[in-house]
């Protein structure tokens, strides 16, 4: 597979060859897609690795391709960032709809945490070995996960709380 | 004075000394928020308290969250840009111009030189307001109302500026895909000078009163402190961690726009207490009225010029003649009720906003709705390491820290 | 280019006087007076330093570029200039616009709107709607002290919304002036 360039990806496909499944640069932006059962492995490594060195994962998020017909319907996307070399890689991870679940980046980088919350609560997707996996941003009785393609804009939720 | 009464929570318990030690009696849990007086901002603490002492601390957001994804990718991707206004209700511009560049990089579009430049200035000024908030706000929760009104009058000047630039105060909706919604006034440099003078002046007064107030000190110095390994693996960026020594900064590291042409500094501290955070977003501010004094230079050298690419797929046609030239006007219409088709794709645009890296994340598919805009929110990876820095510090010190992290609701929630 | 760091500068250690708190108050207490004494002198002499407007009684003037609550610019006869093409419906980001279209038999006008409302309270100042217009019939006033008693009061009818041209000019003149640098011959930069 192509690295285009960017040796953090270069070094990836040279010791975890094997579990990405495909790789793009598009606008510059070298990207991983990454089997998911070897997330875990990957991620550590692109920690440790000094040629990657990625100490911080600025963000992670989900998207829903239920629209494009993705298969698998969503992925996960992490975006990480070395401080040391300045550069930047995204690694994306399929997930199937009948099976949503993730392992957790928590042990890699603990800012994971909240991220991972939230897109358990948005699209409800789990991610395994989670130690808390509560709501973040909506309250615990809130029914469905708003930013599925599925759930409609104008849904309305019943409310909760003291009588009002 | 006995240095052993000021013991912390995490000392007494492992004190050796009986009298030192802890008298096991219960925790408190103590509810602090949603809407607490000390905070700017709607968030909820919830406290486990030993004493004055913290044992524990859960944060619980989300009580700003407005669905903003989900309202983005319902509308066409113009359609975005008035809800970016409402991330960061300081810094506006910041969160419009990421947007942006993220929909820029997208298209492959380039800006013109003069639109670049007052896209610079925008966001310099936002950032101006942003840290003139953030320190007004931290003085007033610690109860020091004058250099509060200092920092508010300065700020006030500050938004003067950025109305007579985009027309609003604070929901600018000023950034355009492919420039800015119209070119600067006639006689805005002159303003700008103006009231940069002035801004500088309060600024000396703000310093005056707060920088080496021993009050001031004694609660800010050493509270809130995190290594910055810790740090970085939360994914923390901006004034906290430059404030602990890490220079990092998106300006400087990866330039975007004209910031490799420009000429400033990147203020650091070497504790990475709150004081430090202070003095780094007060730095900050010099050096952000240094680039907006620069950028006037370069505009007025420049000479009027047009402010947006001529792109048709982003550009809606000149007014004047929609008015009365067939063509021009199909072509609006065209571009109103379908928006800009932006090319299937990826991308993440980052820059630096006044709390940390501000990125947006943007999937296409070829369509005019986007399929996902995300908000990297520096706000809430900033929050998150919070209950780290504050464990075994006393109550009090929640005031400052959650002051210079810098929370804002509408950012961090979404 | 290399990041050029700078150390910022801390009051590590308090001098004697500084730790003894006095000189710090008299301090901040002279920079406070230094401030009342200006915009005391500014008052009496009417050259006004301080920085509160009272209002209402005083008003600052907004900026040339303000954008206030949208309004439908009317035409002498008193007619909306709008001709309901619904651009504006469809550029506005909050769907606060209601339009509905009719025909003016007799007139020169072939469609006018029947209906036409903007719900303030959801407006929000954007400008989107102006700047869709091809008409310039709908622009943003400098009005934007709307306050109603009900909600219902803030859905504002074509009637509330109409302003004749002349109270617009500055509005206008701002538009215009942007629009003929747009179609000022480009690539001089
Ligand atoms: S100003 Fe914005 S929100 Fe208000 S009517 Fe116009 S487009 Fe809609
Ligand atoms: S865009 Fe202008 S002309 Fe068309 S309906 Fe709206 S106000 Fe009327």
């Amino acid at each position: 597979m192509e690295d285009f360039g960017s040796a953090a990806l270069r070094r990836l496909l040279d010791a975890h060859g094997d579990a990405v499944t495909a790789t793009h640069a598009q606008h510059g932006d070298a990207t991983a897609v990454v089997e998911r059962a070897r997330l875990p492995d990957a991620l550590h490594f692109l920690r440790d690795d000094p040629e990657c060195a990625f100490q911080m994962l600025t963000d992670l998020c989900a998207v829903d391709h239920l629209e494009q017909d993705g298969n698998p319907r969503f992925e996960v996307v992490y975006h990480l960032y070395s401080l040391e070399k300045n550069h930047r890689l995204r690694v994306k991870v399929g997930v199937p709809e009948d099976d949503c679940t993730v392992p957790s980046a928590i042990p890699v980088w603990p800012g994971a945490n909240w991220l991972e919350r939230e897109v358990w609560d948005l699209y409800g997707i789990r991610f395994d070995g989670h130690p808390d996996l509560r709501r973040l941003l909506l309250y615990e009785e809130f029914e469905g996960h708003p930013l599925r393609k599925d759930y409609a804009k104008e849904r309305r939720q019943p409310l909760v709380g003291p009588e009002n | 004075m006995a240095e052993d009464q000021w013991l912390t929570y995490r000392e007494r318990e492992t004190s050796d000394d009986d009298f030192d030690r802890d008298l096991h009696t219960e925790h408190q849990i103590l509810n602090m928020g949603p809407s607490h007086p000390a905070t700017h901002g709607t968030v909820k603490f919830l406290i486990e308290l030993d004493g004055e002492s913290i044992v524990d601390l859960d944060i619980q957001v989300g009580y700003l969250h407005r669905g903003f994804e989900k309202e983005c990718e319902s509308g066409s991707w113009y359609q975005c840009i008035p809800y970016t206004d409402r991330l960061n209700y300081n810094s506006a511009i910041l969160a419009n111009l990421g947007f942006c560049l993220g929909v820029e990089k997208l298209l492959g579009l380039e800006t013109p030189e003069r639109c670049q430049w007052q896209r610079v200035m925008g966001s310099e000024l936002s950032r101006l307001a942003d840290h003139l908030t953030r320190c007004g706000a931290a003085c007033l929760e610690l109860a020091a109302m004058t250099p509060f009104l200092y920092g508010i009058q300065a700020r006030e000047l500050t938004w003067d500026l950025t109305e007579a630039l985009c027309g609003a105060r604070v929901t600018t909706n000023y950034i355009r895909i492919g420039g800015v919604k119209h070119d600067m006034p006639a006689g805005f440099p002159e303003q700008c000078r103006d009231h940069i003078a002035r801004i500088r002046e309060l600024l000396k007064d703000f310093d005056a009163v707060i920088t080496a107030n021993r009050i001031f000190i004694d609660r800010m110095r050493g509270t809130g402190v995190l290594d910055k390994e810790r740090l970085i693996a939360f994914g923390v960026t901006g004034p906290l961690l430059r404030a602990a020594g890490v220079p990092l900064d998106v300006r400087k590291d990866e330039p975007y726009l004209t910031y490799a042409e420009l000429d400033f500094d990147v203020p650091v501290g070497e504790v990475g207490d709150n004081y430090d955070r202070y003095l780094v977003c007060v730095e900050e501010m010099h050096q952000s009225l240094r680039i907006i004094e620069q950028c006037l230079e370069r505009l007025e050298k420049l000479g009027p010029g047009p402010v947006n690419v001529l792109d048709p797929r982003v550009r809606w046609p000149a007014k004047g003649r929609v008015f009365n030239h067939m063509e021009e006007l199909i072509q609006q219409f065209k571009a109103v009720t379908e928006g800009p088709m932006v090319p299937a794709g990826e991308a993440y645009s980052v820059v630096e906003s006044a709390n940390g890296e501000l990125g947006f994340y943007l999937v296409s598919d070829g369509s005019a709705v986007p399929v996902k805009v995300r908000c990297r929110p520096p706000s809430l990876l900033n929050l998150q390491p919070m209950p780290e820095m504050l464990k075994g510090c006393l109550l009090a010190d929640i005031i400052p820290t959650f002051d210079f992290v810098n929370m804002i609701g509408g950012e961090c929630d979404r | 280019m290399p990041v050029r760091v700078v150390k910022v500068k801390r009051h590590e250690n308090l001098g004697f006087l500084e730790r003894l708190y006095v000189p710090m108050i008299v301090k901040g207490f002279a920079t406070a007076s230094r401030h009342f004494f200006r915009n005391m002198r500014g008052f009496i002499t009417g050259d006004r330093t301080d920085f509160v407007v009272q209002y209402p009684e005083e008003r600052v003037d907004y900026a040339d570029a303000f954008r206030g609550m949208p309004v439908l610019v009317a035409l002498d006869n008193g007619q909306p200039k709008c001709v309901a093409c619904g651009l504006c419906e469809f550029a506005c980001p909050t769907d606060c616009i209601s339009i509905l279209p009719g025909e003016l038999a007799g007139s020169g006008i072939e469609r006018y709107p029947e209906v036409f409302d903007i719900d303030m309270s959801r407006c929000m100042f954007c400008g989107l709607c102006e700047e869709a217009c091809p008409e310039e019939a709908i622009v943003l006033s400098r009005e934007c002290e709307i306050s109603t008693y009900e909600r219902g009061a803030m859905n504002f009818h074509k009637e509330q919304l109409l302003v004749p041209e002349h109270l617009l000019k500055r509005r206008l003149d701002f538009l215009r002036a942007e629009y003929d640098r747009q179609s000022a011959p480009a690539g001089k930069s």
